[in-house]
């Protein structure tokens, strides 16, 4: 539990899950039943992730219908494009497991592997 | 005068000299730490040597002007044009004009420098709170989320709060152990502030793209800090652990821990210094040399400064 980051991403993971336009209400009481959490923390984080771009809302009688900016998919595609630009045109710093790794380099690991399976099948 | 030229020369010897030297030492990423020590202290060198040498070159400008000041009221007042005048101003004018230069370089550099690190500290942020709120998360590791991604990848974002992102093409070819090994890395990673390092670096290479030692160092700390984080996770995992899971994740297949025992010869820097630690003499002396070096250059704008100030 991360506090409201937390809650954030639980409430973005229940907008892409739902296929429909979702309500405060909704959300409140899906939440509700596995953790106690106010009416209004719901409502606050909702109208943060609208005002951050995360979810974009219409007005509809007394209540705004929530949906998503963008899916889950496209979220995740741009993370990483923005992860794997590297070097000096990604200004964010990330620290990989395993840097892009170039042609040659890749060949070098492929043929080590391939000796490894041809030992192990021996 | 003559003090700021030294400063500069010694600043230009470490910085297009010196990675010819260190390069050899660090580059097996032995004592990945103190080589880190080592880039890092001849950059801070280099950039003592150029603002001390900038700071006497400014005070000898100050100070000659005030003499030509002083030279050109007493013509004035005595209606005469001392050669004194003219002396000072062929002499003085060269002088203000490298000394507001070089103030003007140095500010216009330290703007650009302040802006990239601002701007990449906002960018890193901004991608830690994506990933967390996008990511799903990995129930058994705290500040750890999964994106829907088939290419294996792992990383680390500094933030409040950091994240550790890894893709689900990394969980596919992972398994348990190789998996904690990975979190051990990143969390290395994060807890010691490697990306302030590859930041501040990075940022001075972007700000000073010609001088070889910025150039070459950060992209030398960038590696060395993944040799520190491969040593801590080495000892919370195990090497087979983390080098199979390297070799996973590079080849994007997946590596039984078996199939190590038979690995042998060519492979990346890493992964060679995994699989064949140096013997203790070989590392002896490259620790000794590391050290000998790093207290060489921290010493020297201190040195020089004596020097010339004699």
């Amino acid at each position: 539990m991360r506090g409201f980051g937390d809650l954030e991403s639980v409430i973005m993971q229940m907008v892409w899950d739902h296929d429909a336009p979702v309500t405060v209400r909704d959300l409140f009481g899906a939440l509700s039943q596995d953790r106690v959490i106010a009416y209004t923390t719901v409502m606050s984080t909702m109208d943060n992730l609208h005002r951050k771009g995360w979810l974009s809302r219409v007005k509809d009688g007394k209540a705004y219908r929530y949906t998503a900016t963008a899916s889950r998919e496209e979220y995740s595609a741009r993370l990483m494009r923005e992860a794997l630009a590297g070097g000096g045109d990604a200004e964010a710093v990330l620290t990989h497991f395993v840097a892009e790794i170039g042609g040659e380099e890749s060949q070098l690991l492929r043929d080590v592997v391939q000796k490894l399976a041809r030992r192990r099948s021996e | 005068m003559s003090a700021a030229l030294l400063m500069c020369l010694s600043a230009a010897a470490v910085g297009w000299g010196l990675p010819a030297l260190l390069v050899p030492l660090t580059t097996s990423g032995m004592g990945a730490r103190l080589g880190l020590t080592a880039w890092l202290t001849a950059m801070a060198s280099v950039l003592t040597s150029l603002v001390l040498a900038l700071q006497c070159l400014v005070s000898a400008a100050l100070a000659g002007w005030s003499l030509l000041a002083e030279a050109l009221c007493r013509s004035v007042a005595g209606r005469t044009c001392s050669p004194l005048v003219y002396r000072g101003a062929i002499l003085e004018l060269p002088l203000g004009a490298a000394a507001l230069g070089g103030a003007l370089t140095a500010t216009a550099l330290a703007w650009q420098y302040g802006r990239w690190l601002r701007r990449s500290r906002h960018r890193t942020r901004v991608h830690a709170e994506a990933a967390l709120i996008t990511g799903r998360a990995l129930s058994s590791v705290g500040g750890t989320v999964v994106l829907d991604v088939a290419q294996p990848a792992a990383y680390c974002v500094p933030g409040r709060p950091p994240a550790i992102v890894l893709t689900t093409g990394a969980l596919a070819v992972l398994d348990r152990t190789q998996l904690d090994a990975v979190i051990a890395h990143e969390k290395a990673h994060l807890a010691g502030c490697h990306h302030l390092l590859v930041a501040v670096t990075r940022g001075l290479a972007t700000a000073l793209p010609p001088v070889p030692l910025f150039r070459i160092g950060a992209d030398e700390v960038a590696r060395l800090t993944e040799m520190a984080a491969d040593d801590t996770a080495a000892r919370a995992s195990g090497r087979p652990a983390l080098l199979t899971a390297l070799l996973a994740m590079g080849t994007g297949a997946a590596m039984p821990p078996a199939a190590l025992a038979a690995t042998a010869g060519n492979l990346t820097a890493r992964v060679q210094r995994l699989m064949e630690p140096p013997s203790r003499a070989v590392r002896s002396r490259t620790w000794l040399a590391l050290i000998t070096l790093t207290v060489l250059i921290a010493a020297q704008p201190a040195l020089l400064i004596r020097f010339a100030g004699a």
